[in-house]
């Protein structure tokens, strides 16, 4: 018993709020018996002027009767309002336990908050050095850059030509455009592809020589 | 009150115990259905040994154990088999002070119907009275309004159990309950 009793809390408020809502009860038990009374006092009257209706109104016990009634329903009167005072002191302590939480949830907050922000003092400086590393790398990412753009792109692409013209062969563009040129039949044989070779060569020669510099 | 009953109410022999067990066992049975239906459609709540409604600890309205209509009654022995055999099967609670405690539906039930009052109108984790649980404006409508405060104890016991409740006493009575 004691283990879960122990489990749900019981304050200090949920036993006042416990008196009060007792009072309450109270008073509508009170309003519950009282209108029952007022109920039968008006039938007892009502019977009283039905059994004699010549002398019913001047008979002593009507008036009473009826001031008894009247009386009840005053008191019935006052105790709806003292009713609504408990209940409007109920529901105003059941409010102020609600903004009790909201306080507490709104100090966490802010607790939680000034601890997250002490973490961010330092943040103006990492801005800054992180700006700084960012321009440096801009720096470095031009310098680089424009370093590959010198000769070496001709040179690639010269490679690429060679290269090409190993794979398809000498003739493979000629190859294209000859149904334009003239027969050559009856002309004697061209010299020209054999002093073209020798050029070439060195050229390739510097090349590998470079890449062995290099 | 027994005019809703079924017709069985009206045949003579249910009246007289029956000696073959089968055929007792049979009219017991059929005397707790009675009973319940009896008490569901009267709005019954505690009925006295003698059968006859209990309502604000004064008995009133004439006992199921007789039936006029008939001119039949109960012998004193066999009523109290009835009662054991409600009892037995978890029908009634026999209190007390000789009176019973019709479940027309059963103590979980209303302890769940109880829990679901609670939290559709929002009155978890606040504390209420057992009063205006029974007899409050706000309850009214609910099968449970109007129920017997020790019924109703019977069923807040088994939400403790669960760990749902907290009883809230007051001079040794159980006035209040905190539902969470």
């Amino acid at each position: 018993m004691g283990q879960k009793g122990s489990k749900i809390e019981v304050t200090k408020t949920d036993k006042a709020i416990l008196q009060i809502k007792l009072s309450k009860d109270e008073l509508h038990r009170y309003t519950r018996r009282t209108e029952i009374l007022i109920g039968r006092e008006r039938e007892k009257l009502k019977a009283l002027l039905r059994e004699d209706p010549k002398n019913g109104k001047k008979n002593p016990r009507a008036r009473i009767l009826l001031k008894k009634i009247h009386y009840q329903n005053h008191l019935l009167e006052q105790a709806a309002d003292q009713l609504i005072n408990l209940e409007n002191l109920v529901s105003t302590v059941e409010f102020k336990l609600v903004e009790q939480q909201f306080m507490m949830g709104l100090k966490q907050g802010n607790e939680v908050l000034t601890k997250l922000n002490k973490e961010f003092s330092g943040a103006e400086d990492l801005m800054d050095s992180v700006a700084d590393q960012i321009a440096y790398q801009d720096e470095v990412d031009q310098i680089l850059s424009s370093s590959v753009v010198g000769g070496f792109e001709e040179e690639l692409d010269r490679e690429l030509q060679q290269l090409d013209q190993e794979v398809n062969g000498p003739a493979h563009e000629p190859a294209k455009a000859e149904p334009n040129l003239p027969s050559t039949e009856g002309l004697p044989a061209l010299s020209e592809p054999e002093a073209e070779e020798p050029q070439q060569e060195p050229q390739s020669d510097g090349r590998q020589r470079e890449a062995v510099l290099t | 009150m027994t005019e809703k009953l079924p017709p069985i109410y009206n045949f003579p022999p249910l009246y007289t115990c029956q000696p073959n067990v089968l055929i007792r066992e049979q009219q017991l049975s059929t005397w707790c259905d009675l009973i319940l239906d009896f008490a569901k459609t009267n709005n019954a709540w505690c009925m006295s040994q003698e059968g006859t409604v209990i309502k604000d600890s004064e008995s009133s309205g004439q006992s199921i154990f007789r039936n006029e209509s008939i001119q039949r009654s109960i012998s004193v022995p066999f009523r109290d088999q009835i009662w054991n055999k409600m009892v037995q099967s978890e029908k009634a609670i026999k209190s007390n002070n000789g009176v019973f405690f019709i479940l027309w539906r059963s103590v979980d039930y209303w302890s769940s119907q109880i829990l679901q009052w609670f939290e559709t109108t929002g009155k978890v984790n606040q504390v209420v009275t057992v009063y205006e649980l029974l007899e409050g404006d706000e309850t009214l409508g609910w099968e449970f309004h109007g129920m017997h405060p020790s019924l109703c104890e019977e069923s807040l016991q088994k939400l403790r159990d669960r760990g749902r409740a907290t009883l809230l006493k007051e001079q040794n009575k159980i006035m209040g309950v905190k539902v969470v």
